[in-house]
């Protein structure tokens, strides 16, 4: 069984609602519970992740190319979680860069990628915002 | 007859001696009680019960130990914390802790720490579960921005934190404050931070009018860092670990950022309307609302939040501290803030939501 997602599902579901309230009272039992929360955005993340980073290298090669920096095809060689973070974090810091010096610039095709930039790190943000945590027995963890 | 718990005997066995030469007159001091308590990430936080015999009999006492973990959540000295709790403990009716003990040498308990008196009678209130306050939310929410409100009407000048720490002048507190988030972001970011830098540099490019007045500010006032009754009443402010001096809006806006709101944006801080608890602040604080100076610490505060998580997340995957609230923090709360951000600065450059 390597359904990944499920697993850390009904994991997270065991922390919470089983393990943590026998621990109530103990210190260790706000940790089952942050454990038993995070297994379950971890199974949300595992399931999308690859597709979030690849869509974002899409966007970044596409952002930066209309600036004249490099292609705008991924060409992406490994689909590893690992590389492709890798990738993704080499884009970003030129694109950090290449958001800066448009905002320097005052013509209309600066503003206009500047523009597209925004509406690629709204898109990225929307798209790793994990659902919202089911508090419950994980209610004092919080700090 | 209460279970008798002592979460850490070796910590208990070296406080005892300590407590006993601290607490004039004390004798035959012992720790009775000590439960390592939630909502101290930044420190490791102790409830503790002590017994001992004065000139007049025998006594018990509730205090809470905060000593210092191998990282945490916010590099801040708690040498400062501890002025600032002693700065406004007994003033204008803000229910801060007595401040009892600061020892800043590690060879006590093996870590600098310091103690305050424990506040009895009071239930945290989780930021993401405010309808735990009901029916009392209006009752809280008027405390909760009068409180607020209150710390900044505190004089300064010549108070504990004032001695600890600069005052910096009124048109450079937004300046400061950015700039050491800033630097909190860039030294501990695991990853590019896009909407973090592009933050950063608008607000600097759009700075805030100066500072109304000079105020003590607590520098994580919010739900879940007060205590209250179950009766309408805030009975406990805590975690002052981030207090300095500065511009009152900045509590502001961080005390009704929208993480902390239960995603209630008709109430401030998801307690009362907008416009009553304006009033409230504007009455205890004796500033007056602007808009402009709002607007530039409230983007703050998320960009703080930000810095915040990212540390957060830092001491985790460095393995220096192994609580998973930080990684709670570094994942969720720091999407959270960079999504809040990303949609109110995108619309500023275009983008249409």
């Amino acid at each position: 069984m390597s359904d990944v997602g499920m697993i850390l599902q009904r994991l997270g579901a065991t922390l919470v609602n089983e393990v943590a309230p026998k621990l109530e009272g103990d210190y260790s039992g706000g940790h089952a519970s942050m454990a038993g929360l995070m297994a379950v955005m971890a199974g949300e993340m595992w399931e999308k992740e690859a597709d979030l980073l690849v869509n974002e290298i899409g966007r970044m090669k596409a952002l930066l190319a209309a600036a004249g920096i490099g292609e705008a095809e991924p060409h992406i060689e490994s689909f590893l979680i690992s590389d492709l973070k890798a990738m993704r974090n080499e884009l970003a810091m030129q694109l950090i860069e290449l958001q800066a010096s448009l905002e320097a610039k005052d013509d209309e095709g600066s503003k206009a990628l500047n523009t597209q930039i925004w509406g690629h790190l709204l898109a990225t943000c929307a798209g790793r915002m994990p659902s919202p945590p089911a508090f419950g027995a994980a209610g004092e963890g919080e700090g | 007859m209460p279970e008798v718990v002592i979460d850490n005997p070796e910590l208990a066995r070296q406080f005892e001696p300590y407590a006993e030469a601290h607490i004039p007159g004390a004798r035959n001091l012992r720790v009775v009680q000590m439960r390592r308590i939630h909502g101290g990430a930044s420190r490791q936080t102790y409830s503790v019960d002590i017994a001992y015999e004065d000139a007049t009999g025998p006594k018990t006492k509730g205090v809470i130990l905060r000593r210092d973990p191998a990282d945490s959540l916010i590099d801040t000295e708690r040498r400062v914390e501890f002025a600032a709790i002693r700065t406004a403990h007994g003033k204008a009716g803000i229910p801060a802790p007595e401040a009892l003990f600061l020892e800043t040498d590690t060879g006590p308990l093996g870590a600098p720490f310091f103690v305050m008196g424990r506040i009895e009678g009071g239930m945290p209130l989780n930021p993401f579960q405010i309808d735990a306050v009901e029916p009392h939310r209006a009752e809280v929410g008027r405390e909760f921005f009068r409180h607020l409100g209150a710390i900044a009407s505190l004089e300064i000048d010549g108070t504990p934190i004032a001695e600890e720490i600069e005052t910096p002048a009124p048109d450079q507190c937004w300046k400061r404050e950015l700039d050491y988030w800033a630097n909190e972001i860039r030294t501990n970011a695991r990853e590019p931070q896009p909407v973090a830098e592009a933050a950063i540099r608008y607000l600097a490019a759009n700075p805030p009018p100066p500072a109304q007045k000079l105020s003590l500010v607590h520098g994580d006032f919010r739900s879940g860092n007060f205590l209250h009754d179950g009766q309408g009443r805030i009975n406990a402010v805590l975690d002052w670990e981030m207090a300095h001096i500065g511009d009152p809006y900045e509590d502001l806006a961080w005390a009704t950022d929208l993480l902390w709101c239960g995603n209630d944006q008709e109430r401030a801080a998801g307690f009362i309307p907008w416009p009553d608890a304006i009033a409230v602040w504007q009455e205890a604080s004796g500033c007056s609302f602007d808009p402009a100076a709002f607007e530039w610490w409230s983007l703050f505060a998320h960009l703080k939040g930000l810095g915040i998580w990212i540390t957060s997340a830092r001491a985790f995957a460095d393995g220096k501290n192994d609580d998973p609230i930080l990684a709670w923090s570094g994942w969720f709360t720091h999407a959270a803030h960079e999504l809040m951000l990303a949609s109110r600065l995108a619309p500023k450059f275009g983008v249409k939501l």
